[in-house]
């Protein structure tokens, strides 16, 4: 039987002397499990680089080579800036379209994928789906497409697509589990059913995060869709292989300043609206 | 002798707050023998309550921390399991409501909260019609609402003196201010009655009167009962015709608040050195 003595004569709990000692001290001494922690973390990174044959005198005799390809492709040749601007204009279409379904069916996938959403038995294959996504490669779902609806962009939306689930999904569920539940109490307690909950209370506390992840998903796909293009999948990226393979590097050096800037153009607006979201 | 054994015969008279009680009519809340255990190997959380609002009362809950005000309120509106004895808001039986009727009760019972739990970036006009969810229809699913509802909303904005603020995001608004449109949401459910958990508590004591004031005199002109948690007494007696006094899950304090004084109430914040059974 409890008692209200027995509660208040309870010691009130003390800070042990030597941790006392240990936090006064100007320049502490890191705790034993921080030293062992940098020194396995130390020895993995070592073992990492030793399997995979890191070494930077190669590296060192290599620059002269990386310098050498990179002088090639100077001056540039802009003589086909149009088909350049072209296929950019294209691997930014295949980027919006791709980004816009990606987004939407990652919010779809999202809400089954989100623990303060989802019942149980939706809530683990949606996680399950996402991460089977997400550990197959971007090439690896192109070349899947490509052998599925032919060479060209349609292949490379469709991979962006998908590929947008396994990575753009998870962040979206977490972004919406990680939402205030002050207001999801309030739409409780007004009588909301579950659509309405999701909709006035989840939803629009998660939508500045949504909106900009989905930014950084268009940023990324961008990006992607240039390399998409290596197995066929639209954009400029053939073209780059195409020039590779015939040793023009002035138009080589001409799509990869092209790229720079419209890669550099979408980063900067995106951080502009990303700035005034958050 | 134990502080219970002093406690004060509970009696649940209508009060004679206006010209329509002038017939006595049953209470919105009725509440007896409740007793709420959250599991079965938690210690009883409410012992024994008794507890009856009426129309147009406005009742000042008391106690310390833990004392059971938060689980009381909770135990009318489902969030909160009813271990024994019958919980009685309006017409409806709590205690026999299935799941499915859960939505239909919460709508019938406007709370009001101590973060306010707004929606910050909507505007102060949803905020006060996502009181009316539980009755809106199918468009809703696309964000709209009702012209008699939207209209009502407005009324209700002007009725807390902030209509003003109507198109403004809510989380621009001041705590004082945020409490009141929280109160025109609770409002907006055409409630049987309005619980406040420690409303002001986030608030200065200028604000903190400014809304006790609003919050009573919507009990006096609208007819319904609010039961209101507070901590500081001068508040509960200048705001409230009964005070109710909670202490390790019973009540140790009922009266109207002109027949105690301050002392007396301050008994359910007192340690004393009796035993208080579990």
């Amino acid at each position: 039987m409890a008692t209200l003595q027995d509660r208040r004569s309870t010691p009130q709990p003390q800070l042990d002397p030597r941790e006392r000692d240990r936090l006064e001290r100007a320049v502490t001494v890191p705790r034993s499990r921080v030293v062992l922690g940098a020194v396995v973390g130390l020895a993995l990174v070592l073992w990492s680089a030793d399997g995979a044959q890191f070494d930077f005198l190669k590296l060192g005799e290599g620059a002269a080579n990386v310098g050498e390809f990179v002088t090639r492709l100077f001056p540039p040749d802009f003589t086909k800036l149009s088909l350049i601007v072209a296929l950019l204009v294209e691997t930014l279409q295949m980027a919006i379209v791709g980004t816009v379904l990606g987004a939407g069916l990652s919010l779809l996938m999202a809400f089954g994928a989100a623990s303060t959403i989802a019942p149980t038995w939706l809530y683990y294959p949606c996680r399950w789906a996402m991460n089977i996504i997400r550990s197959l490669p971007d090439l690896v779902i192109a070349l899947m497409f490509v052998s599925a609806v032919g060479l060209g962009p349609f292949a490379g939306i469709l991979a962006m697509t998908v590929g947008s689930i396994g990575s753009i999904g998870k962040i979206f569920a977490e972004a919406m589990e990680s939402v205030d539940r002050g207001p999801i109490v309030a739409m409780e307690a007004v009588g909301a059913s579950k659509r309405q909950v999701v909709q006035y209370g989840i939803l629009p506390q998660a939508l500045p995060m949504l909106t900009s992840y989905t930014l950084l998903l268009f940023e990324g796909n961008v990006r992607g869709a240039t390399i998409l293009g290596l197995v066929g999948a639209g954009g400029i990226g053939l073209e780059l292989t195409t020039a590779m393979n015939r040793y023009e590097y002035g138009h080589l050096g001409a799509m990869v300043l092209c790229i720079v800037v419209l890669v550099t153009i979408i980063d900067q607006a995106s951080a502009i609206i990303r700035k005034k979201l958050t | 002798m134990s502080i219970i054994a002093k406690a004060t015969p509970i009696t649940a008279t209508p009060l004679p707050v206006g010209p329509s009680l002038a017939r006595p009519a049953p209470p919105r809340i009725h509440i007896r023998d409740l007793t709420v255990r959250y599991t079965p190997d938690t210690p009883v959380v409410l012992d024994g309550i008794d507890l009856d609002l009426h129309a147009g009362e406005t009742v000042a809950l008391l106690g310390s921390s833990g004392s059971g005000k938060s689980t009381l309120m909770k135990s009318l509106t489902g969030f909160a399991p009813i271990t024994s004895g019958t919980v009685h808001v309006g017409e409806v039986d709590v205690a026999r409501v299935r799941p499915r009727q859960l939505r239909a009760l919460r709508a019938e019972v406007g709370q009001v909260f101590q973060q306010f739990n707004l929606i910050g970036r909507l505007s102060v006009l949803t905020n006060v019609l996502a009181g009316s969810l539980h009755r809106a229809g199918p468009l809703n699913a696309l964000g709209t609402f009702r012209g008699a509802d939207r209209r009502r909303a407005l009324e209700l904005l002007d009725r807390v003196g902030i209509a003003h603020k109507a198109s403004d995001a809510a989380r621009t608004l001041s705590g004082g201010q945020q409490q009141r449109v929280a109160i025109a949401r609770a409002l907006m459910q055409d409630p049987t009655v309005i619980l406040a958990d420690e409303p002001v508590a986030s608030l200065d004591p200028r604000m903190s009167r400014v809304v006790l004031d609003l919050l009573r005199s919507i009990s006096r002109d609208e007819g319904i009962p609010v039961l209101v948690s507070l901590h500081v007494l001068p508040l509960a007696m200048d705001h409230s015709d009964r005070v109710v006094g909670l202490r390790d899950g019973r009540v140790v304090v009922e009266g109207r608040t002109a027949d105690l004084d301050a002392e007396g109430l301050a008994t359910v914040y007192e340690n004393d050195d009796e035993e208080v059974e579990d």
